[in-house]
């Protein structure tokens, strides 16, 4: 079942490459427009060999990381403090909420006025991209702890930090990853957004690299590398985590 | 030698803005290693009894005394077998066990040791490593068991713990149940809506009655174990009992007769 959705795949992904080919070959699309497959293939396999792309890649995920570890200690935090405390949560709580509302991308220029166009700018963007929505999920998974795992934990001698770290937050880890998920989204739009307004290295800065050179290419390919990103890692490592996490906490058969 | 006092207890509930009486002046003494099997129609309070007995509620008034001191907060001096779902699905079974001697921050070693010593005795050395979705309902509460008595509690509460298990297992447990006690020399008070499981079990049944509960009466039961389900001896408590519950009980739920 597994592996016939794999060739479905397969099949899929083959028969774009080659439509993109025809529509190539056939100029539908001006070459200035659309480069072809091999084209882009032969840049990103340039960029591999020298370098460049696995070191903008670097790059950007290393100020993804950053700003996600950041934004889930904070979010954890402020979502673990607006579910004990109802004040916490009918001001600050509510404040998340709009706080959330916003797009990564209108965080940038908030960015570069306070940090200019540094690390420290994308990591902010990537922050304020993430934390709110991870806040807002920790509070929903704390929320929703069925009250008998707490009992047992405090039956057995648990109570304060060690209640919170031993049985508090892996209660709520299913509401947990999904916050992370989102999070993690967010930030990944924001980190692109911010690399291609700073013009600082990474890929985004690759992407806008490609549009001051007008070379299509460039364009097409790294916007290519961002969605593998993206489907790694959603579709692995997010997806076995949740799995794996739903199957284990009995919510999954 | 008095292990466990209850004194005039008494609990009420808000219920859409109006307060209900749960428990009405609950009284009870709980002699060392008794047996004490708590029987009272659905709803009448008991389980708020053993949760007040457990510190995870408190009393409006009336107090705890275990040894002679009173308790106020949850301690591992009175673990709880809940009624399901209370062990943790992100550990290990071995590490359920051991979790509350980890909390008291006891070495990794011991705490192997004596959750080795605790399985075996469950039964349940070969799924040490199994997850609780792994695990049937009566294979939880094994390990639900095992968990409580791996803290080796002053006393063990137990919440109807076999409500949920089919009858075959359940009477397979509460054989094994009674051989544990005559085994460990523990003071158990076990809660159940269920008659036959308190014939079984206790040495003292505690019959609570309706709200606003208080106890009604108390059995001594004296035979034989581990006494069996079929045991037609056991009868003439059942209807003992029976009589005693019948008001309270028809009132409730039918289905606690069968």
């Amino acid at each position: 079942m597994k592996t016939k959705i794999f060739y479905k795949q397969i099949l899929f992904y083959a028969g774009i490459i080659v439509a993109w080919q025809v529509i190539f070959v056939t100029h539908v699309i001006p070459s200035q427009d659309l480069p072809s497959p091999l084209q882009v293939g032969q840049l990103l396999f340039k960029e591999t060999a020298n370098g460049s792309l696995l070191y903008a890649i670097g790059t950007s995920m290393w100020r993804l990381v950053v700003g996600l570890i950041i934004a889930i200690v904070g979010g954890l935090i402020l979502g673990i403090f607006m579910a004990k405390i109802d004040v916490v949560n009918q001001t600050i709580g509510s404040l998340m909420l709009g706080l959330q509302s916003i797009p990564s991308v209108a965080w940038v220029p908030l960015a570069l006025l306070w940090f200019g166009p540094t690390d420290a700018g994308t990591i902010f963007v990537v922050v304020a991209g993430a934390l709110f929505a991870i806040s807002i999920n920790t509070h929903s998974g704390i929320k929703n702890i069925p009250p008998t795992y707490i009992a047992a934990g405090r039956n057995m001698g648990a109570s304060g930090l060690q209640l919170i770290t031993n049985v508090m937050i892996p209660a709520a880890l299913p509401y947990l990853i999904s916050g992370f998920k989102q999070g993690w989204a967010y930030a990944w739009r924001g980190v692109i957004a911010a690399e291609i307004i700073f013009s600082i290295a990474g890929l985004g800065f690759l992407l806008n690299f490609g549009k001051h050179t007008n070379d299509i290419s460039q364009v097409t390919g790294i916007l290519i590398i961002i969605m593998i990103i993206g489907i790694l890692v959603d579709g692995f490592v997010f997806k076995k985590l949740e799995a794996k996490i739903l199957v284990r906490w009995g919510l999954l058969k | 030698m008095t292990k466990l006092q209850a004194k005039n207890i008494i609990k009420h509930f808000d219920h859409n803005g109006n307060s209900v009486v749960a428990l009405d002046g609950v009284n009870l003494k709980v002699e060392e290693g008794d047996f004490i099997c708590i029987v009272g129609p659905s709803g009448c309070g008991k389980s708020t009894f053993l949760n007040i007995i457990a510190g995870l509620e408190k009393p409006d008034s009336g107090e705890i005394l275990l040894n002679d001191k009173p308790i106020s907060d949850p301690g591992p001096d009175r673990t709880m077998v809940f009624q399901e779902g209370a062990l943790f699905p992100w550990l290990k079974v071995i590490d359920n066990v051991e979790f509350g001697l980890k909390m008291a921050g006891i070495p990794k070693d011991e705490r192997r040791e004596i959750s080795q010593r605790y399985l075996d005795m469950m039964q349940l050395t070969k799924f040490a490593d199994s997850y609780t979705y792994q695990l049937s309902t009566g294979m939880k509460q094994r390990v639900a068991i095992a968990r409580a008595l791996a803290m080796d509690p002053e006393i063990l509460l137990m919440d109807e713990p076999f409500a949920a298990l089919d009858s075959q297992t359940r009477d397979l447990l509460l054989v094994e149940l009674q051989l544990i006690w005559e085994r460990t020399k523990k003071t158990i008070i076990f809660v159940t809506h269920n008659i036959s499981e308190s014939v079984i079990l206790g040495n003292k049944v505690e019959i609570f009655k309706n709200r606003p509960s208080k106890i009604k009466k108390e059995i001594l039961i004296d035979y034989r174990r581990p006494r069996l389900a079929e045991d037609v001896n056991l009868q003439k408590y059942y209807h003992e009992i029976l009589q005693e519950l019948k008001s309270e009980v028809m009132a409730r739920s039918r289905d606690d007769l069968k």
